[in-house]
């Protein structure tokens, strides 16, 4: 028999507001001592009082807006009772009735749809480091704003999990709701996973594996337990609906021993926070400050970038905005026409010619969009590298002196690394270019006078003669020779076209 | 709605309290004797009433998003609690 599996994942997302959710404190405790950034609030001092950042639900309906959901003009909060030493309440201040972000869904690379069921804000639990005999408790990250994501058994393979959890990065991060660090835990997945005979109307019995940090790690702990799961069914076995962890090290997922025998949170509205009430010119207000989003992007480059290379490159939204301004510059460099003979081969010449064309544009996002995936997938440089782009300008600058042959493909790659370089930095395309002696000979004039020394010497003779006796493949030792007179500076398309004329 | 030894257990446990069978007995009394005085609103129909959340009607509380002065340090917080190691609240071992 086979059978089908079927995934929800809930996520929580920390948000990257100053301030706290509920108190005036520092929310970014990065390399910070522990326990530094907490007030009686955090604490749970008996008398204090939380205030809610108003940063938070404006992130709120942003997140929400990146997901297509409907934000919704009423929320309020709950508070949901748990005994645990990482919350000095008691209980987490949640939103269990009515959530700010409703309905919506996300569209992976794919096409696939996943529904999100509802979003929600809560403030984050603090952080427990275990050693052999006690446990401490650093509260740092205590009301850390989250929003927990909540899809809807949408997925149906490992590999969805991995697109999904990493859509919602990137939705997340282009909506500049997060750092985005899942290094540092600000991105956290649980994946419900459950495995049904084909064509089966009822699902299985569902178990969640919880708190995976990498998109990685969400796939593989899916993929083992679809595995896990179907294998007990072949079996005739039952699976136990549990909570499971993941050992990132040993690729397994093992029950957890359950706390208490069933959940009981004991929820009751949260007396200190009135309700959130939002007019719709706010939310409207608030939507209209998204960026362009992946989906944008991915129809944008449609036909100019190859999918493969744009999911690679939609990974930076910095990078996608600069290709986006590249795409639609309106100053042509061709605008006198006077290098258009030039212009054959290496570059798709017809789009050259008219400047500022909606294909010359496409040109310059093409071979910038190529020089970064060759960076990115090739040399393996990655993020570190995409820390602090070159801006639209250089990038514009560098691109233009390849297409006008002022640079070859070589040199081209050679000055987009230098452009990185904290060296050369800000130095612009064409001064590296010079300084590197890298920009080709192009004035035909000068080309001419090279070649004319180069077939007056004695040892091209032959290949001269051959060439004239049909041997085509000689030509290429010729220009050669004259890229060798030239130091590397003639343009070789050119150089060979001003050969064959010459032996013709 | 009668409260049962065993609720009373299961709230303790929920809270991590630990209660001698006198202690289990005598809060079972009081219990039942709250929840019995507020069981007389189970007389009211208020199928078509709205939940009451808060009293004052207030809505749209929220502050800047700016980082304040605390009044009280780490110092100050981690003096209140039992016991402390490196900065860090020391409880007994949890997982």
């Amino acid at each position: 028999m086979k059978y089908t599996p079927t995934i929800g994942i809930e996520c929580h997302v920390q948000l990257c507001t100053k301030t706290k959710l509920f108190s005036e404190v520092d929310n970014d405790a990065r390399g910070k001592e522990p326990n530094s950034c907490v007030s009686p609030v955090d604490y749970a001092m008996p008398g204090m009082l939380p205030r809610l950042n108003g940063e938070a639900i404006k992130f709120a309906i942003r997140a929400g807006r990146a997901m297509n959901c409907e934000i919704n003009a009423y929320s309020r909060f709950d508070r949901k009772h748990y005994f645990y030493p990482d919350s000095p309440k008691g209980y987490q201040i949640s939103q269990f009735y009515h959530p700010i972000i409703g309905a919506g869904y996300v569209e992976l690379p794919s096409s696939t749809k996943v529904r999100i069921e509802h979003a929600h804000l809560e403030g984050d639990a603090g952080k427990l480091t275990h050693f052999d005999t006690y446990s401490l408790v650093d509260l740092n990250r205590v009301d850390t704003p989250l929003i927990e994501i909540v899809s809807m058994p949408d997925i149906h393979s490992s590999k969805d999990v991995h697109d999904y959890c990493k859509e919602l990065w990137r939705l997340m991060c282009y909506a500049g709701v997060t750092y985005g660090d899942l290094y540092n835990g600000n991105m956290r997945f649980d994946v419900n996973v459950s495995v049904a005979p084909e064509g089966s109307s009822e699902s299985g019995t569902r178990a969640e594996v919880k708190n995976l940090n990498s998109f990685r790690s969400a796939e593989r702990a899916a993929e083992y337990e679809i595995k896990r799961q179907t294998k007990l069914l072949e079996k005739g076995e039952k699976v136990v609906q549990e909570t499971r962890g993941w050992n990132d090290a040993t690729g397994v997922t093992t029950g957890q021993r359950s706390k208490e025998e069933a959940k009981d949170y004991r929820y009751m509205p949260e007396p200190d926070i009135p309700p959130i009430h939002l007019s719709s010119e706010f939310i409207d207000e608030e939507s209209a400050k998204l960026p362009l989003m992946p989906a944008d992007y991915r129809k944008l480059f449609d036909g100019v970038i190859k999918s493969d290379i744009l999911e690679v490159l939609l990974d930076y939204p910095q990078l996608m905005n600069s290709l986006r301004e590249l795409s639609t510059r309106e100053d042509g460099f061709l605008g006198d026409g006077s290098l258009a003979p030039v212009v054959t081969g290496l570059a798709p010449s017809s789009s050259v010619v008219t400047s500022g064309s909606p294909s010359k544009a496409s040109s310059l996002v093409l071979l910038i969009s190529n020089l970064f995936a060759s960076v990115l997938l090739a040399e393996e440089k990655s993020a570190e590298y995409l820390n602090d782009l070159p801006t639209a300008a250089e990038l514009n600058e560098l691109a233009e002196m390849n297409i006008k042959k002022e640079l070859s493909s070589t040199a081209t790659k050679e000055v987009f690394l230098r452009l990185f370089d904290p060296q050369m930095k800000g130095r612009g395309a064409k001064q590296i270019a010079k300084e590197l002696g890298l920009i080709q000979e192009n004035d035909l004039g000068a080309l001419e006078k090279i070649v004319d020394a180069v077939l007056a010497k004695p040892e091209t003779q032959k290949a001269q003669a051959d060439f004239k006796a049909g041997e085509e493949k000689v030509i290429g030792f010729l220009v050669g020779q004259v890229m060798k007179e030239s130091k590397g500076k003639a343009n070789p398309s050119a150089v060979q076209d001003i050969l064959r004329k010459k032996l013709a | 709605m009668d409260i049962k030894r065993e609720d009373i257990k299961h709230l303790a446990e929920l809270s991590e309290f630990s209660l001698s069978d006198a202690e289990i007995d005598s809060l079972q009394g009081d219990l039942q004797g709250i929840i019995g005085y507020i069981s007389q609103l189970d007389e009211l129909d208020t199928d078509n009433v709205e939940p009451t959340y808060q009293v004052f009607e207030m809505e749209n509380v929220w502050r800047e998003d700016e980082i304040l002065p605390q009044e009280a340090d780490r110092e100050a917080l981690l003096a209140l609690t039992k016991e402390t190691k490196d900065n860090q609240i020391k409880v007994p071992k949890v997982l």
